[in-house]
């Protein structure tokens, strides 16, 4: 009990990366996506490059070049900013990713018969494709989201003062026992179950709404 | 900028030798990994009780749980078990479990997704069920499931970083020990960012390339 | 037992009281069927019938609630558990041909009708892909051998899905809409490979959508509705002179178009 507790005190931190990472990923994306389809080839290069280079290096490279490379001047990130702004922006390549494909999944038939019917295209982004591609999109961002806060336990490795980093804690002190580890791996798996359920529940309500 | 070529090149031996012990670390794992998977993908729906509940209890925990705890179970808690095995072992089990795990539910995909019509026509030839698993489900299942797997490979190999918190000498942990020895943090860390991303982007582009050229096929 | 009258041509298949249900909803009424050697017979009826459900029970990809079925001597009754040798016995003297042909997207044509003859009957590749080949000729498709399926245009996978059915030497060859997913310019070559088998003397059964086959091909024609059959006899009889009103829309619905 004890042991579970010393590893619960971690819990708000977890929750507080995960939900930041996402809010910063899930805006950031936006004008990735615009980017990625851009007709404009410098554009679409630039983000396209962006987007590769974000994902083709691994998280714990971010958080270390954000939390020990920088620190030019009085720039200097808190291990919690670095590691917020570093999931942060690998979940915005992730996330551009899944609404470009969320966006290639509503048919071309949907922008013809908007443009037939006169509507305007702040109209048919808003009130057509949005709709159909956030409900494309669901799935796919809650695995990330589930994802990302397994993610957020690479934060410990800055000294962020999260699960893992309290369950090593805990471990250290207690003089080392391999319970804690699986209790720390319970715990994530429990987080993530109604995160799942949820998801299917959105799915499900979406499905009757948005039939295709 | 010149600075940051020259020591570059002044890292790159160190950091080179750290990449190679990064991919071997993936290799290891898929090479231990993917059949287990393959026996998972079957396993969790299987009738056999004892053979279903390991394999749900290895496919949700190696799922569920943050490949940085499997290290860490692996490293540090091993060992109050009475097993003690060197870093780079015990990464590679850890690493093992999330690749089988994982290729287990990427494969079960696969075979789910083979077109329930070709299943039939096997059947209506009179091909027996074990004849329409190997030579109709099997075979495109794991065409299916190919590039995801690819796909799964490449962030594998990203998650070896993680290594470096038990103490394998892959590229990470080559990159921190030159950054704190020559406190060229941002430099170091740049470096090996991009030996990382030299690897892994070519290789997501194969996997894309791949999926693209046999959703063709198929 | 009882005694047999002679006939000369004895049934290659017989359905009797056959019946199934999906939960609440009933898709097949006690049919009774009986397919003679040699004979061509047409299935035709509104959608949701159960035409296609019938033609599956026939090689058990559904399994009917009750009846009994025997093809070319192999008995099964409803219900009772099936050994998977009779059952591929069953599935051997029965081919089939889908609407969507289901031929093995991964494997070359050739592969595609050989495989099924090394494992079902055993043969050597060699001799497997003789036989293949043959058809495969018979069909002008002997160019085709060596693409994969996706390379051919809908005709000649269905007439590739014909051959690789026919490879078994099956008594009776069961067509499931077989050109219902084609093109008509495209379907008439399948019909031309049907009208040829049924020339050979190939028992079949085929349900269809297409009248001038059933009218011109068929020996028999069987209307279905609702899960039962209402009608059957002389297609040209029938198509004239049809007995039951329920015929009488379907055909002035299919015939007036």
């Amino acid at each position: 009990m004890d042991m579970l507790l010393a590893i619960l005190i971690g819990l708000p931190m977890t929750i507080l990366v995960t939900v930041l990472a996402l809010l910063i990923g899930s805006v950031l994306a936006l004008p990735l996506v615009a980017g990625l389809r851009s007709h404009n080839r410098f554009v679409w290069l630039l983000c396209r490059g962006l987007v590769d280079l974000l994902r083709g290096i691994p998280p714990v490279v971010w958080l270390f070049i954000l939390y020990y490379g920088i620190s030019v001047g009085v720039i200097r990130l808190t291990s919690l900013q670095a590691g917020v702004l570093g999931l942060g922006l690998v979940a915005a390549a992730y996330l551009a990713e899944i609404y470009r494909g969320a966006l290639t999944a509503v048919h071309a038939g949907q922008w013809e018969a908007s443009s037939a019917l006169g509507l305007d295209r702040a109209t048919i982004w808003a009130r057509i494709i949005a709709p159909q591609a956030w409900r494309a999109a669901i799935p796919a961002y809650t695995t990330f989201a589930i994802g990302l806060l397994k993610d957020s336990s690479i934060a410990s490795t800055i000294g962020v003062a999260e699960i893992v980093f309290m369950s090593n804690h805990y471990a250290r002190q207690s003089g080392g026992s391999i319970t804690v580890y699986f209790v720390a791996a319970a715990v994530y798996i429990v987080l993530s179950v109604p995160l799942g359920m949820l998801s299917r529940k959105i799915d499900i309500r979406m499905r009757k709404t948005v039939t295709r | 900028m010149n600075t940051f070529f020259e020591d570059f090149a002044t890292f790159a031996p160190a950091l080179v030798g750290g990449l190679r012990i990064s991919l071997l670390l993936t290799g290891a794992s898929l090479l231990f990994g993917l059949p287990i998977g393959l026996i998972f993908a079957f396993g969790v729906t299987a009738k056999n009780k004892i053979l279903r509940f390991v394999s749900v209890f290895f496919v949700e925990v190696g799922r569920g749980a943050p490949a940085l705890v499997l290290l860490q179970l692996m490293y540090y808690g091993l060992p109050n078990a009475n097993i003690t095995l060197s870093s780079l072992a015990s990464a590679c089990l850890a690493l093992t479990w999330t690749t089988a795990a994982y290729s287990g539910e990427l494969i079960r995909g696969g075979l789910q997704a083979v077109p329930e019509g070709e299943i039939e026509g096997s059947e209506a030839l009179g091909m027996s069920r074990a004849d329409t698993m190997r030579f109709v489900i099997i075979p495109q299942g794991m065409r299916i499931a190919l590039p995801s797997l690819m796909g799964f490979a490449v962030l594998l190999f990203q998650t070896t970083s993680l290594a470096y918190s038990v103490a394998v000498p892959e590229l990470m942990s080559q990159a921190y020990s030159t950054g704190s020895s020559t406190f060229k943090y941002l430099t170091v860390f740049i470096a090996a960012g991009l030996l990382y991303a030299a690897i892994s982007i070519p290789a997501t582009w194969l996997s894309v390339w791949l999926e693209k050229s046999m959703s063709k096929h198929l | 037992m009882t005694l047999q009258p002679v006939t000369v041509t004895k049934p290659v298949v017989e359905v009797r009281h056959l019946a199934k249900a999906y939960s609440d909803t009933v898709v097949l009424r006690d049919v009774c069927l009986s397919i003679p050697a040699g004979t061509v017979t047409a299935m035709i009826g509104p959608s949701g019938a159960g035409k296609s459900t019938l033609l599956r029970c026939l090689n058990l990809l559904e399994q009917p609630d009750s009846g009994e079925i025997v093809i070319d001597g192999h008995r099964l009754t409803a219900g009772e558990r099936v050994n998977p040798k009779d059952l591929a016995a069953l599935r051997r003297s029965a081919g089939m041909v889908f609407q969507h042909f289901n031929l093995f997207p991964h494997l070359t044509v050739l592969r595609n009708v050989s495989l099924p003859q090394e494992r079902v009957l055993k043969k050597s590749r060699a001799e497997a892909n003789a036989k293949s080949m043959e058809l495969l000729t018979r069909m002008g498709l002997a160019d085709k051998a060596d693409q994969y399926p996706s390379r051919c245009s809908g005709g000649q996978q269905q007439r590739i899905a014909i051959a690789r059915a026919l490879a078994l030497d099956p008594r009776v060859m069961l067509f499931d809409e077989p050109t219902s997913s084609l093109d008509p310019e495209v379907g008439v070559e399948v019909l031309e490979v049907m009208k040829e088998l049924a020339a050979e003397g190939m028992t079949m059964i085929v349900v269809t959508h297409e009248m001038a086959f059933a009218a011109n091909v068929a020996d028999e024609l069987v209307v279905m509705a609702d899960g039962g059959i209402i009608e059957s006899g002389p297609p040209r009889q029938i198509l004239q002179d049809p007995q039951h009103e329920r015929t009488r829309r379907f055909l002035r619905a299919v015939l007036d178009r």
